[in-house]
């Protein structure tokens, strides 16, 4: 019957554990008295210390094996320096948590919380409830009246049940991750919160990979900076994040810039280089318009992913990087996989947990919260307080929560938008003479994207409706229009806000208005309708 | 196998620190149930494991159940090996303590044994060092055994730190002897002992031994010890007989004041100056076993307490031995023969 070492954890307690001269025999100094029960038996103190406080660990670490020479006591210098810096105090404990080699199979751990400031005390709490550190808890409290200076001790074992009312308080914390996850703004869209909520269960308790997908100024980039963020706020990641935009990755370059190269692996090559992969060891690779990567460098990819060791261009020795993939895509993957320009393989392992951040015409109830947090990013960014007074405010809502606001470039309008206008405002408060030119201004460079558009895709969006002989029939004159309607129709939800959008012009004249009628009516000539449009598009 | 029953009389490590000594000398193996029964934390105690490892280290013993909280102890002796050993004990045990474990034993070993003691010589709750040197040691060494004890360092309690050793010349066997009478007190002192607290203490435990004992300002003393180890008092009334020497201790404590201390010691001086037994109650308990080693032998005591009887119960489990406890109120008789 041979039972298991036990090991106690713990800091020293400056203002506890202190005591210089023989009196400090007189006092009740946890960490000595820990050791001094004649129910628990402590085979190891693990005692760290503040570099301020060395004089004082030593006198401890001599103080216990004299009442209790069966303790080996183990000094551990950590770097706090404020122990009441939160975020100091945890990295620090934290850090010693993960090089800490535990066995639990072989020994019994507590952690002792009596000692070190209130804040260490919680970081301790945290990190045994969240099992980085593999023990239970141990509070020791000054004797009462008994005789010796040892006290008493209790033994507090997270895993029990009885402390799962204390546990459910730190939903709390997840809660602020997910507000983490949104950048702090108070999103309304019940779409967006929900999946917010996914990624932040998946992407806390999770190291697969995660796809996000959506349009161009979706905010793809800023999600997976923000989990990236969380993930190591959370002590789950240690390493870089490392952002690469595949569209830039093209050629022979793609490779050695992803995987590395070995000094002489082609002409050139006159240095070893050791690449994205490499340089996100430990930390977050995302790779934006994933679609766009080559067929070999996605082949290297997958096997990077699955196996976690690669082959650097021109290595004949594979080397190891441990990253969580964040993958990025504007594109329908799928159709590139039919189109054999994605691997279906690669796919399959990314698209595990797959998210689709909304357009922001798609979310129009999150546009006022984001202009809030637009204006306090730029008084962040250049030192300067800007304001939109309330009908400078109402006015710009007005616009861009209407369907005439097509918001192609998604979040990145809306900051270029509100970046300009604070940039305009004089004495910090933006007119509504400013959000009116701005108003026009946006306008009009859709205007120029939705012709750009009509232009290219009106072949392309009208095949998919009509066989060849019923395009044949129109002529190329009506073509257009009707390509222009489709596309409206594509954008909008409902058959009135296509209508809304289409004869936005003319309906401001008119007494009475019935625009989707008109449009249904329109569509009905080339033997279309509305859901039709609708559903041919997913 | 002797099977003892560990919540009989006042139970606790008494009958643990007997049956290890019997066990070694005996070389027969026991096993002890019921071990701190009914207590609030039952089962061997830190103190207790470290008698049973310095018995099992000395005589290579096996054993089942050396963990704390276990009430049941299996203990299986090997052969008894004198040489040089060293025993660290912390402030929840006490060296005399395992002393008193394992010197019965080496007293009839086949060589010379040294044991070093590190750890409290002055404990509240066990026999300090002095009554050890002055009361037993002398009595044993009278059944033929050699006993040194030379003491490097006095350590209270809690702070420990003391250390001593403890050098054993084997006797072939070991004689009976008879301690019936103390004789005419021909030497007689009063030590207050200070260390690492105000001289004002000892001075204070002085005055009540001269309010209420008798003694010659030259048989008094306030001894100061180096205040680097932990502090600690105590006052110690030592008593040299003809046939014996007796030590009584009060142990200087926090939130106990120096009269009280000083009272604690007095009041036992005066029941055995009062009484005509050889010995008082704590060196009455301690005889027992090396007698019994002996083989037989008689004493008289002042008092006979719980303790005596229960160690006389399991020294009986071990020897076939008659022990005979004749009370009387000024002197009791206790008897041990061979069936």
């Amino acid at each position: 019957m041979k039972r298991k070492p036990l090991v106690v954890l713990g800091l020293l307690g400056p203002m506890l554990d202190n005591g210089r001269g023989a009196e400090r025999w007189e006092r009740w100094r946890p960490t000595v008295a820990l050791c001094q029960h004649e129910e628990l038996l402590v085979d190891r103190f693990e005692l760290l210390y503040q570099p301020r406080f060395t004089t004082l660990a030593k006198i401890v670490s001599t103080d216990i094996p004299r009442i209790s020479p069966e303790t080996d006591v183990r000094l551990h210098e950590v770097a706090i320096d404020d122990a009441w810096d939160f975020a100091a105090v945890y990295g620090a404990l934290h850090d010693f948590a993960r090089s800490y080699r535990f066995i639990p199979e072989r020994e019994d751990y507590l952690v002792h919380i009596t000692t070190g400031s209130h804040v260490s005390q919680i970081c301790l709490f945290l990190l045994t409830e969240s099992r980085y550190l593999p023990a239970r808890l141990v509070q020791t409290a000054p004797p009462s009246r008994e005789r010796g200076m040892t006290g008493s001790f209790s033994i507090i074992d997270l895993d029990l049940s009885k402390y799962d009312a204390l546990a459910s308080r730190f939903q709390q914390q997840k809660v602020e991750g997910k507000s983490f996850l949104k950048g702090g703004i108070q999103t309304r869209s019940k779409a967006f919160n929900a999946m917010i909520d996914q990624i932040e269960q998946v992407a806390t308790s999770s190291r697969s990979p995660l796809l996000l997908m959506g349009p161009t100024g979706a905010g793809k980039s800023q999600l997976a900076r923000r989990i990236y963020e969380l993930k190591k706020s959370r002590r789950q990641v240690e390493g870089k994040l490392v952002e690469v935009n595949c569209a830039t990755l093209r050629g022979d370059g793609a490779m050695s810039a992803l995987f590395g190269h070995v000094r002489g692996a082609f002409t050139g090559a006159n240095t070893d280089r050791s690449g994205l992969l490499r340089a996100a060891d430990g930390g977050v690779l995302f790779l934006d318009e994933i679609g766009e990567l080559g067929l070999d460098e996605q082949a290297m990819l997958l096997r990077a992913i699955e196996e976690r060791r690669f082959l650097p261009h021109g290595s004949d020795r594979e080397v190891k990087s441990e990253f969580q993939l964040i993958a990025g895509t504007n594109a329908k993957l799928q159709s590139r996989v039919r189109e054999g320009r994605f691997r279906e393989d690669l796919l399959a392992r990314i698209n595990l947990w797959s998210f689709t951040l909304p357009a922001l015409c798609d979310r129009r109830e999150d546009i006022e919260p984001n202009i809030d947090y637009e204006l306090e990013r730029y008084a962040l960014e250049t030192g300067d307080r800007v304001v939109l007074n309330k009908e400078a405010r109402e006015a710009f809502l007005r616009f861009a929560r209407s369907p005439g606001a097509l918001w192609t470039g998604n979040f990145r309008d809306l900051t270029a938008a509100i970046t300009r206008m604070a940039t305009l405002a004089s004495g910090g408060r933006i007119s509504v003479g400013i959000v009116s030119s701005e108003i026009a201004r946006l306008e009009s460079s859709w205007k120029q994207d939705a012709d750009l558009d009509a232009g290219v895709s009106t072949v392309d969006q009208l095949h998919e409706l009509l066989d060849e002989s019923a395009i044949a029939g129109i002529d190329p004159f009506d073509r257009v229009q009707l390509a222009e309607v489709v596309r409206v129709c594509r954008k909008s939800r409902t058959l009135s806000e296509a209508g809304r959008l289409l004869f936005s012009a003319s309906r401001l004249e008119r007494r009475s208005v019935n625009d989707a009628d008109r449009l249904k009516k329109y569509l009905a000539r080339f033997g279309l309708r509305f859901e039709s449009i609708v559903r041919q598009q997913s | 196998m002797i099977t003892i029953d560990g919540s009989m009389g006042e139970g606790g490590g008494q009958i643990l620190r007997s049956a290890l000594a019997l066990s070694m000398l005996t070389q027969q193996p026991f096993r002890i149930d019921n071990i701190r029964a009914g207590r609030t934390t039952p089962g061997l105690m830190r103190q207790h494991l470290t008698a049973v490892y310095a018995a099992r280290t000395i005589c290579h013993a096996d054993t089942e159940g050396e963990s704390i909280g276990s009430t049941t102890l299996v203990f299986k002796p090997k052969k008894v090996t004198p040489g040089k050993y060293a025993f660290a004990i912390g402030s929840a045990g006490s060296t005399t303590l395992v002393l008193q474990a394992i010197l019965p034993a080496l007293l009839t070993a086949d060589g010379d044994t040294e044991v070093t003691l590190e750890g409290g010589t002055h404990n509240p709750f066990a026999p300090p060092i002095d009554f050890l040197r002055r009361a037993y040691i002398p009595q044993i060494a009278r059944m033929g055994s050699t006993i040194s004890i030379d003491l490097d360092r006095a350590g209270f309690f809690p702070s420990g730190g003391g250390r001593f050793v403890v050098r054993v010349t084997p006797a072939k066997r070991l004689s009976p002897f008879q301690l019936l009478e103390r004789g005419p007190i021909h030497a007689k002192r009063a030590v207050a002992v200070i260390s690492a607290l105000p001289r004002d203490i000892g001075e204070r435990e002085i005055k009540r031994v001269i309010k209420r004992l008798t003694f010659e300002a030259s048989e008094l003393e306030v001894l100061s010890l180096p205040a680097d180890q932990g502090p600690g008092n105590l006052l110690m009334l030592q008593y040299d007989c003809q046939h014996c020497s007796e030590v009584f201790v009060g142990f200087g404590m926090k939130g106990v004041n120096a009269e009280a201390v000083a009272d604690s010691a007095i009041d036992h001086a005066r029941h055995w100056l009062a009484g005509s037994g050889a010995v008082g109650p704590f060196l009455a308990d301690q005889l027992l076993l090396p007698m019994a080693l002996a083989g037989g032998g008689s004493f008289t005591t002042t008092q006979v307490t719980e303790h005596t009887r229960t160690n006389a119960k399991v020294i009986a489990m071990f020897l076939p031995l008659n022990i005979r406890i004749d009370e009387q109120a000024q002197a009791s008789r206790i008897d041990i023969d061979m069936q």
